[in-house]
């Protein structure tokens, strides 16, 4: 089982995408699996924290590499002694723009308006650009160091002040970093959507870096499955917008298994947020779209979990389906990501195919479904009565049979017409409004005599 | 011609310009009158009650004259051959002799007709006439005789004219249209002949007399008309019976035909050069002689810089010799003028320190002293190679679709792609020696052009073979030469498109996408073909493109849909083929073929540039496979659609495919059908077996058909399909009876239709799943059980309707 997990391995696609700390993050992650060699990736951990100012961490991890006793070389220690240079510097230079930003008085003051807030510093406590530049670049400095909640502060300090819209895009993308490293998945849902109002308003001169600022999001976004309640239902949003579902498609058709357990998850979330008819329907609508993206990448990516998917969905072989789930368990419990989230996927999985099972057929025989859910006749018989319960699907068990009534009534001509018009008066109303005041809107643009013309 | 120009010398230039306005003015003018023509004709056929019918009397009459035409090739094809023998067993001048006698009998025959007034055989006759001629004047010269008749042609013609005028209708519908589109010929044609017309009219009888004795290869007339014309060019005239070359290698003498002695000697070379190019565009050039004059330049030549002097005039000439859109350039002629292109890049190729390009300074060809290389300096020389290569690459594309493809001529002339082919790799390396970026881009266009439609073993021989021709110490950057066994055609396509892409003409970028999605989906890599067509989002833009662009881009689209039919995939197919094949357009649309239009009236203009347009035949994508494909891949979806809307109102509104619709009524309304003949019988046949449920029937006809020979892999492919009738088979049926049962056993259906039962049960999962048919499974006892009492009324159906439109009323209001 070993060696198809490993094939089934999604880590060395992912990582380009990273920052340096997220894979530091990950890499962690992976050592607790101990899916790969752990000096192997003890020196992956060392090779990828050289370069970072958390000098102190980068010499233990050598001495761990190298026995206790080696001396840390040359250049490691000269970099410390750099860093805490630098970093009392850049203490120094930014206190004063530090004490000003903390006043709580200037917090009353500050608005959303960042040009209006810059003006407002600028001309009552004399703070200029490069203080506020000085932020950023202070921010920075301790995301490298590893301090992710000092750097948080100083970022979003810096946001609230600076004009310059390119730092303020990378503030964010910091802002983000140090969110998840933090693990505050509140701040970071919000960044997440901040960061991904700015990508796409932002006009590029080359789609392609755009193209690239989504791949990076979406990434980073896997770092939520760490994280098993927050910001799901957010996620398989962002991942099924048609502009991220594009770059998933162009740049990266691997995310499609995160996005699949997403999804399929996401259902679960659901049925604790109010309104379930109507967030039934998206989830519908989600599983939709979703088998027609898997359906057309499938010669650029399958694993077992997109498999599973198209089994269920494209060729309705319940047999495939089931086989494929057994294997998508094994490499969802070994994805460093998903670990956190196999039982809920496997749960939503049954789910999904009893439902589908249910839809189609007329009597079902127990234990024939039981096994192609995975389980013994008795849990079987339990699970179906549970559906039964919270699907309020119209089903009776035949006890001395051993199977399962489905009753399906065909839908009444009369509810269809009913279901389908339904929304309409309203949105004819809204219609309405909107032409009025439009036309409202003109007639005043126009002056008197356009207003009467338009009559 | 004009993009040759383009590139050209600037003096050629100024003087193709005054030409081109020159014919473009006259152009206009008769176009001008052809509309009044036009508009003429058109109130005479109102008038005329027996117009329609004369009218199909003309469209029976253009069947057979297709017919007659074809086998009047066949047997001049055969005749010309026995001349061919003639000539090689006798003198020359029995088949000059036999020549004439055949102008002349055409000449009686137009002569009699013409005291009959009858147009149509004139037409004919003048048509005959003048392909001989053309035959003729490739050996140099025009018989007198030929002179007299087209100026009393014409004369005639505008006499008719006249009296047609006054004498208001009185030539029937068919006469009258064969005399105006002669007019437009005679005119054109007397062009030519200008000066011998006005010689002529001057004085009939003593130039009619002169005919006889001069059937020189040079007309004399033209002789003393260029005396007059140029001094220089006349000091270098040779005379026509003594070409006896003198073997000397500095000069050697001619004897004139006034018995002067010239000399073309290595001095004067440059002086003589000019007086040629100044009389290039002029009228009443003799360029065949200045070729000959040219030739014995170059064997006189000395130094390097005097050869390629020479040698650019000299191809520029003869590209020269072909002015008109519709012939195309002698075979011979264009063998020279390649090889005289591979000369010129070989010796580039052995003097580096000797550039040509377009934008190098000319030289004073005065000085004394000839400009030679200094210090190591590069000598750049004025001229233009990529556009003597563009030409030749077209008058190569214009000889192909001038030769008819069913003849040896054709193959023969085929063979000369790989000589071309070689031509244009070596340009290439001579680009990127010198760095000539736009001239790399666009000679790598024209090499992908020559590849792209070609598999993958046919492009790795010619580029070995090409490869093994040239010296070993050409090499490419862009293209290495590759020495090793496993090449990959597709790594060279990539490479020549990738190298496309990042250069910055729009036009080469398209042209570069095309041809690699073209690539790929010939080699059924449909995925990357499709992905790499929707990442151009050319489907947006294409409509702005020029027509060959256009073109190109049908041709691969078609390529991608029959790509998808052969992996499989037929709802792919059906949507890439529909766009082509659903119009009825096809021949059009991939230029493969002019197609008779039944209603619009095309202008022999029109006619004329779509003739160019035209793709040469061995670039053909197989027609009748491409119906047989799109029809096969609509039947299938087609015919379980039809079944499952069945009688729904709006059923015969939404049509998956019109063209197969239109087929099947039409094959219904016959009362007596016979056994299949054409591949469209098969497919008619085959679904009217599938709606019924017949899948092995509908197989077997399918399988018969014989056009499937030509997709590789046939068995595969009709295994494919086989499997996809079972399919589609049984959902039609499930469609079509599944009313009149309550429950059907799976084994029974998968019995029925010859497959699993897993896949019975797949696909009845599948049709339930997508609320296709009101059913569910039931595993007791294994059957599917129909659910009963769903069909709707007239009035509920049409209630849906409505609440859909309205639904889709509110979504189509945008708020702004």
């Amino acid at each position: 089982m070993p060696s198809t997990t490993v094939s089934y391995d999604l880590v060395p696609r992912i990582l380009p995408y990273l920052d340096r700390l997220l894979i530091f993050a990950l890499l962690e992650h992976l050592s607790e699996q101990k899916l790969y060699p752990a000096d192997a990736l003890l020196q992956a951990k060392y090779d990828v924290m050289k370069d970072t100012n958390m000098t102190d961490y980068v010499s233990e991890t050598y001495k761990s590499i190298h026995g206790a006793d080696a001396t840390v070389p040359e250049e490691i220690t000269e970099r410390r002694r750099v860093v805490l240079e630098k970093l009392d510097e850049f203490e120094k230079k930014a206190e004063k723009a530090l004490e000003i930003v903390r006043n709580p008085e200037v917090v009353n003051a500050l608005r959303s308006d960042r040009a209006q807030n810059f003006s407002y510093v600028k001309d009552n406590y004399g703070v200029t650009t490069e203080m506020v530049n000085t932020l950023y670049h202070y921010g920075q400095f301790q995301y490298n160091c590893g301090k992710y909640a000092e750097a948080a502060e100083l970022l979003y300090h810096f946001r609230t002040l600076s004009n310059d819209s390119e730092l303020v895009i990378s503030a964010t993308w910091g802002k983000l970093a140090a969110e998840i490293m933090t693990l505050q998945w509140e701040n970071a849902v919000a960044e997440l959507v901040k960061l991904k109002e700015l990508i796409d308003q932002k006009t590029f001169a080359d789609p392609l870096v755009q193209l690239n600022h989504r791949t990076w999001l979406i990434h980073w976004a896997l770092f939520f499955f760490f994280n098993a309640e927050t910001g799901r239902e957010k996620l398989a949003d962002l991942f099924l917008s048609s502009a991220y579902l594009n770059a998933i498609q162009t740049s990266c058709p691997w995310v499609l298994r995160y996005v699949t357990v997403t999804v399929l998850t996401s259902r679960n979330a659901r049925k604790t947020s109010a309104g379930r008819s109507s967030t039934y329907a998206t989830y519908q609508k989600q599983i939709r779209e979703l088998v027609r993206v898997i359906k057309q990448e499938r010669y650029e990516y399958s694993d077992p979990v997109t498999e599973f998917v198209y089994a269920l969905y494209i060729d309705f072989d319940f047999e495939a389906a089931q086989a494929k789930l057994a294997e998508s368990a094994d490499v969802v419990k070994t994805d460093p990501f998903l670990v956190g989230s196999a039982d809920e996927f496997l749960e939503s999985a049954r789910h999904l195919v009893s439902e589908l099972y249910c839809q189609i057929h007329q009597r079902i025989d127990i234990r024939d479904l039981s096994t192609r859910l995975n389980l013994s006749a008795e849990e079987g018989e339990k699970w179906i009565v549970n559906l039964i319960r919270d699907t309020r699907v119209d089903a009776k068990i035949d006890f001395s049979e051993g199977t399962v009534i489905m009753n399906h009534p065909p839908q009444s001509v009369y509810q269809q017409v009913i279901e389908r018009t339904k929304g309409l008066s309203f949105r004819t109303n809204q219609v309405l409004a909107h032409m009025l005041t439009t036309r409202n809107a003109t007639a005043t643009v126009n002056g008197e005599e356009g207003g009467e013309a338009q009559e | 011609m004009s993009r040759f120009f383009a590139g050209g010398s600037s003096d050629s230039e100024t003087s193709s310009s005054d030409e081109e306005l020159y014919s473009e003015s006259e152009e206009e003018k008769s176009e001008e009158e052809l509309s009044e023509e036009e508009s003429e004709e058109e109130s005479t056929e109102e008038d005329e009650s027996e117009a329609e019918s004369s009218d199909e009397d003309h469209a029976g009459g253009f069947l057979k004259a297709g017919a007659k035409g074809s086998a009047a090739r066949f047997l001049r094809g055969e005749e010309s051959e026995e001349s061919d023998e003639d000539e090689s067993r006798r003198v020359v001048k029995s088949a000059k002799d036999k020549r004439l006698e055949e102008i002349d009998a055409i000449i009686r025959t137009i002569d009699n007709a013409r005291k009959i007034n009858d147009w149509v055989h004139i037409s004919n006759e003048f048509d005959k006439l003048n392909k001989i001629i053309a035959k003729a004047s490739q050996q140099g010269d025009t018989p007198k005789t030929y002179i007299k008749a087209i100026a009393e042609l014409e004369d005639f013609m505008n006499e008719t004219i006249k009296t047609e005028k006054d004498s208001k209708k009185k030539m029937n519908a068919t006469n009258a249209r064969a005399l105006n589109s002669i007019k437009q010929r005679i005119k054109k044609n007397n062009r030519q002949y200008e000066d011998l017309i006005a010689k002529f009219r001057a004085d009939p009888d003593g130039f009619v007399n002169e005919v006889d004795e001069i059937l020189e290869p040079v007309a004399p007339v033209k002789l003393r008309k260029g005396a007059d014309f140029e001094a220089a060019a006349a000091a270098i005239r040779p005379g026509v019976g003594a070409n006896a070359e003198d073997t000397s290698d500095a000069a050697f003498s001619t004897i004139g035909r006034g018995g002067r002695t010239i000399t073309i000697t290595s001095e004067s070379i440059f002086k003589q050069l000019r007086a040629i190019l100044e009389a290039r565009g002029k009228k009443n050039t003799d360029r065949a002689e200045q070729i000959r004059n040219m030739e014995k330049m170059l064997d006189v030549a000395t130094t390097i810089y005097q050869k390629i002097r020479v040698l650019l005039v000299l191809v520029a000439t003869r590209f020269d010799l072909t002015t008109s859109t519709a012939s195309f350039m002698p075979v011979n002629q264009w063998k020279s003028a390649q090889e005289e292109v591979s000369k010129l890049l070989e010796i580039l190729e052995q003097n580096p320190l000797y550039v040509v390009q377009e934008d190098a300074e000319e030289f004073d060809d005065d000085d004394e002293e000839e400009p030679t290389p200094k210090d190591g300096m590069t000598l750049k020389i004025f001229g233009s190679i990529i556009s003597l290569v563009e030409r030749l690459d077209d008058e190569f594309t214009r000889s192909l679709q001038n030769i008819d493809p069913h003849t040896p001529e054709y193959i023969d002339r085929l063979k000369e792609e790989s000589v071309l082919y070689s031509t244009i790799i070596r340009s290439q390396v001579y680009f990127e020696r010198v760095r000539l970026e736009s001239s790399v881009s666009r000679v790598l266009v024209r090499r992908l052009e020559l590849l792209y439609y070609k598999p993958e073993l046919l492009i790795l021989s010619v580029e070995k073979s090409t490869w093994s021709g040239l010296p070993k110490s050409l090499e490419s950057a862009i293209t290495p030469r590759s020495e090793d066994e496993d090449v990959d055609a597709s790594r060279l396509i990539n490479a020549i498109c990738v190298k496309l892409y990042n250069q910055d003409n729009r036009l080469f970028r398209t042209r570069a996408m095309l041809c690699h999605v073209y690539h790929h989906a010939l080699h059924n890599r449909y995925f990357h073909a499709r992905d790499l067509l929707l990442m151009s989002h050319l489907q947006a833009t294409i409509h702005t493109a020029d027509i060959s662009t256009q073109i190109l881009y049908n041709r691969t689209l078609v390529q991608v849909g029959l790509c998808a039919f052969r992996e499989g995939m037929i709802s792919e197919c059906q949507q890439a083929l529909l766009e082509i094949c659903g119009t009825g357009r096809v021949k059009e649309l991939l230029a493969q073929g002019i197609q008779m239009q039944r209603y619009a009236q095309t202008s022999p203009e029109q006619e004329k540039i779509e003739r160019q347009r035209q793709i040469p035949f061995h670039m053909h994508i197989n027609l009748e496979l491409l119906e047989c494909v799109y029809l096969t891949s609509s039947m299938l979806l087609e015919m379980p659609f039809m079944a499952q809307s069945g009688s729904s109102p709006d059923a015969k509104k939404k049509a998956i495919s019109k063209p197969f619709r239109r087929m099947l009524d039409y094959h219904e309304r016959q009362v007596f059908t016979g056994p299949p003949e054409n591949t469209r019988d098969h497919i008619m046949q085959a679904s009217k077996a599938l709606a019924t449920g017949d899948w092995a029937k509908a197989r077997e006809l399918i399988s018969a058909i014989k056009i499937w020979d030509l997709i590789p892999d046939t068995d595969k492919i009709k295994a494919m399909l086989g499997e996809k009738i079972q399919e589609e088979g049984l959902r039609t049926y499930l469609f079509t009876y599944g009313q009149f049962y309550e429950t059907l056993s799976i084994v029974s259906l998968a019995s029925m239709f010859d497959m699993s039962e897993g896949k019975a049960t797949a696909l009845v999962s599948k049709m339930i799943s997508n609320n296709e048919v009101a059913a569910a499974l039931d595993q007791k006892t294994n059957a599917v059980a129909f659910i009963p009492g769903v069909e709707y009324s007239r009035l509920q159906n049409l209630a849906l309707a409505l609440s859909d439109k309205a639904v889709q009323l509110i979504d189509s209001y945008k708020y702004r």
